[in-house]
């Protein structure tokens, strides 16, 4: 499938709507079944596929809509992890997790997912999954003698799901890990870990780092310095990054270090609900095209449009697709 | 027949008992009550902390089926305090004969308004007029607002407790600098200001403290003072005179701080606020025998002080009622002498009741719960509570908390000095308001509501006791991230 330039994808969840939210719930306290959530989960992602579709998106996911935050989706799915279902009442709070013997390998399930996605799209189409930095950030560890092994261990157990996912069918993969800005001290065996991660996967990997998106505010604030040149060993194609909220000061790093990256560029703040103009995101990109040639960029919101209400996501996503085409259209193309 | 007590005052509440069960049925005795009436009567036996309040001795409160079906029930509320046999005996008859006539306006009333959510009630007209037109209410009183709290003084004001804030606060920025993340600029933001003394002593102090630890963080300090009247952030420059360059004045609307200060979203590491949620509109709902209603009121004054009132300022009751109108719109300049308009104010103020009536929410199709409050949770938490029962929604607390959070920094707290209900299951032992202080209203607030609200917007809120003056009932809110 062949993408235009600058092409525009989400980060990976779309709006969470809140009669969803309250079915989450319901499934929680066991007044709905889970068959019914199925089908309540495949009606909602259909819904979010449409939406991404129709706001023009060159890139889809299935708005991460089944699960019920970016942890616990693999956390109840990682084997020989242990989970408290007793341990949250709201859909959203984290279970209590922890792990207790080296992680046995086993499938986590995504493909299913990702076929789910596939057959209601002909959009190219991107799989999202949490990362080991930050699953081994949520997870309790009682096994493993540091957290560098830990994530070491989680990172070869996603590295055999996402060649399931290869075998699939899925071309493009995003690791989200919003949680190493507020370790930046952890970047060392981070790479490490994303590097078992990405071996052998025969597909595009992007790294999404922001800083944090968790209630819909940031998590910790600070510079995207703490990157470099650490991040340059890391054996990805792709960083997305949160450039709308925080300005595009941060892409001087990329005149500064020599990178081979492409790069997600934030172009929409997803923590307020003001709707950016096209011309607004225009002239985002254009900031960052002054750093990095077109052909290295991706165009994306700052991070996933979960907090976000339904009309306004896609209203910002629409605005993110036409402030491209301006680009575009300067650009030649 | 149920009698209800709902405070822990034991004498007062023997004696009203004995009092009370004699006088109903002397009623019955004299014809006045059916005994059939007697079944489905509920008494409830109040113990009404603020001693200006909006209550009379004895008031009936029947819930409303708005749709013409007969009123399920009607409950009267005794005030304990101000009872005496004699009012009791007077304020029965009176509250029986009104409600015989339920349908008609009363005659022994001026009623102001039709009946509303307290939130929309005038009683916050004149609240809101209290705090515009503050100075003429001082002058005539000779006395500051603070000088006419309980004790004299406000807690805000306790250096002891502003000294230990300041510390937290150095130690959360010398954390934030171990780790290379301290902003260039400090913002910390106060609302509700006041005489601006806490201010004062707040920025002494971390000046202080900062020179005494040589971190040299006093400089980068931006210090907002926030305020919904000017002439209030006019009174505050002077306690803080000494540290004016670092300070901003900034007259916001504590319901939405954030509409004022959106360029600071995620930006602020300490906000503070001390007295101002019991003083935001609020509304109250009453679950009834598994029912849920909405506590509706309407504004009057008692016949016997309307026509006082007029006659003192030369106008019938009916020209007593546009008065008031003109009063809360032009405030004390609505009579051509200032001082006689601040005298009519006070008088109308000290007289002004607050008659109530329960409407099922079920017919209220627009009612609805705060923004933030999730309407299954919401039914959660009212399952886990006591089944007859009265709460605060505190709507505008709740609204003012949304409001404000997302200024917060990722690692900055907002803490609120106030008075919180923070068990549902107090609300049984006790009236926590509204009262007035002063010309102004002040309402306990609902913490378990709030609580839940915060918790949705990514923050666990935490109820400490004021440790610094024995027998405070305030307590202090702070946050904490949520994970």
């Amino acid at each position: 499938m062949t993408l235009p330039i600058l092409p525009t994808t989400v980060v990976g969840s779309y709006s969470m709507p809140g009669w969803l939210e309250r079915l989450k719930t319901e499934y929680l306290g066991r007044r709905i079944s889970r068959q019914d959530l199925d089908e309540i989960h495949d009606t909602a992602v259909k819904a979010a596929i449409k939406d991404e579709e129709v706001a023009g998106l060159d890139i889809v996911t299935d708005g991460e809509l089944r699960r019920d935050n970016m942890i616990d989706y693999f956390v109840e799915r990682l084997p020989g992890v242990q989970v408290d279902r007793a341990s949250k009442k709201f859909y959203y709070d984290f279970y209590d997790s922890e792990v207790i013997g080296k992680l046995p390998s086993g499938p986590l399930g995504l493909t299913e997912d990702f076929k789910f996605l596939q057959a209601n799209t002909t959009r190219e189409t991107k799989v999202c999954i949490t990362g080991p930095h930050s699953l081994s950030k949520r997870i309790r560890n009682k096994h493993y003698p540091t957290e560098a092994e830990f994530a070491a261990d989680l990172a070869r157990v996603l590295n055999a799901e996402l060649k399931e996912l290869v075998k699939a069918g899925a071309r493009w993969f995003q690791v989200d890990e919003p949680y190493l800005s507020g370790f930046p001290e952890d970047l060392g065996w981070e790479v490490a870990a994303l590097n078992v991660l990405t071996e052998g996967v025969n597909a595009k990997i992007a790294v999404h780092l922001c800083y944090g998106n968790r209630y819909g505010k940031p998590s910790w604030e600070g510079s995207y310095r703490y990157l470099f040149p650490g991040i340059l060993e890391a054996k990805v194609h792709q960083l997305t990054l949160e450039f709308a909220r925080r300005g595009g000061e941060d892409l001087d790093l990329f005149r500064e270090f020599k990178t081979p990256f492409e790069v997600g560029v934030g172009v929409i703040d997803v923590k307020t609900q003001a709707v950016e103009t096209a011309e607004m995101v225009a002239e985002r990109i254009r900031k960052a095209l002054e750093v990095l040639p077109k052909e290295r960029l991706i165009i994306l919101p700052d991070c996933g449009c979960f907090h976000l209400p339904r009309n306004v996501a896609f209203a910002k996503l629409c605005a993110m697709v036409e402030g491209t085409k301006i680009v575009r259209k300067e650009l030649g193309h | 027949m149920i009698l209800q007590i709902n405070h822990l005052q034991k004498n007062p509440a023997a004696e009203a008992a004995r009092d009370l069960i004699e006088t109903v049925f002397t009623l019955v005795q004299e014809g006045h009550l059916e005994p059939s009436q007697l079944p489905s009567l509920r008494i409830h036996l109040d113990w009404i902390q603020y001693r200006q309040n909006f209550r009379e001795a004895v008031m009936a409160i029947r819930a409303e089926e708005l749709h013409g079906k007969s009123a399920p029930f009607l409950d009267l509320h005794v005030n304990t305090r101000d009872m005496t046999p004699e009012a009791l005996r007077a304020g029965l008859l009176r509250t029986l004969a009104r409600d015989a006539h339920v349908a008609e306006k009363p005659e022994d009333c001026l009623a102001l308004e039709e009946f509303c959510s307290f939130r929309s009630s005038i009683a916050w007209q004149f609240n809101q007029l209290y705090w515009q037109r503050l100075p003429d209410w001082e002058k005539a009183t000779g006395r500051s607002y603070e000088q006419a709290l309980p004790g004299g003084k406000s807690d805000a004001n306790h250096a002891a407790a502003v000294m230990d804030g300041v510390a937290d606060f150095w130690t959360l920025l010398k954390d934030l600098e171990k780790h290379n993340r301290l902003p260039a600029e400090i913002f910390v933001l106060e609302i509700g200001v006041g005489m601006g003394t806490r201010c004062g002593l707040w920025l002494d102090r971390f000046q202080a403290l900062d020179q005494e630890r040589g971190t040299n963080y006093y400089p980068r300090l931006k210090f907002l003072l926030g305020d919904y009247a000017l002439a209030t952030l006019e009174r505050s420059r002077p306690a803080v005179q000494k540290h004016m360059d670092l300070c901003s004045f900034i007259v916001l609307d504590a319901l939405n701080p954030i509409r004022s200060l959106s360029f600071l979203r995620h930006k602020i590491l300490h906000i503070h606020l001390t007295n101002v949620y019991d003083n935001l509109p609020d509304e109250q709902l009453a679950r009834r025998d598994g029912r849920l209603y909405q506590v509706q009121v309407r504004a009057y004054l008692p016949m016997e002080d309307a026509a006082r009132i007029g006659q003192a300022f030369g106008l019938g009751v009916t020209e007593l009622k546009g008065m008031i109108a003109r009063l809360l719109s032009l405030g004390p300049d609505c009579l051509s002498d200032r001082e006689r308009g601040v005298a009519l104010w006070q008088e109308v103020w000290k007289a002004l009741r607050l008659e109530e009536r329960l409407v099922c929410v079920e017919d209220l199709p627009s009612f609805s719960l705060p923004e933030g409050m999730d309407r299954s949770r919401f039914e959660e938490i009212l399952r886990e509570a006591p089944a007859d029962l009265r709460v605060h929604l505190s709507t505008g607390a709740i609204e003012s908390l949304r409001n404000t959070l997302p200024l917060l920094h990722p690692r900055g707290y907002l803490q609120v000095q106030d008075i919180f209900v923070t068990d549902l299951n107090d609300y049984r032992m006790g009236f926590y308001g509204p009262g007035k202080l002063d010309g102004s209203i002040v309402n306990w607030v609902n913490g378990v509501f709030l609580r839940e609200v915060a918790e949705r917007a990514g923050y666990d809120l935490h109820f400490a006791p004021f440790r610094y003056r024995p027998g405070s009932k305030t307590s202090v809110l702070y946050t904490t991230q949520r994970e």
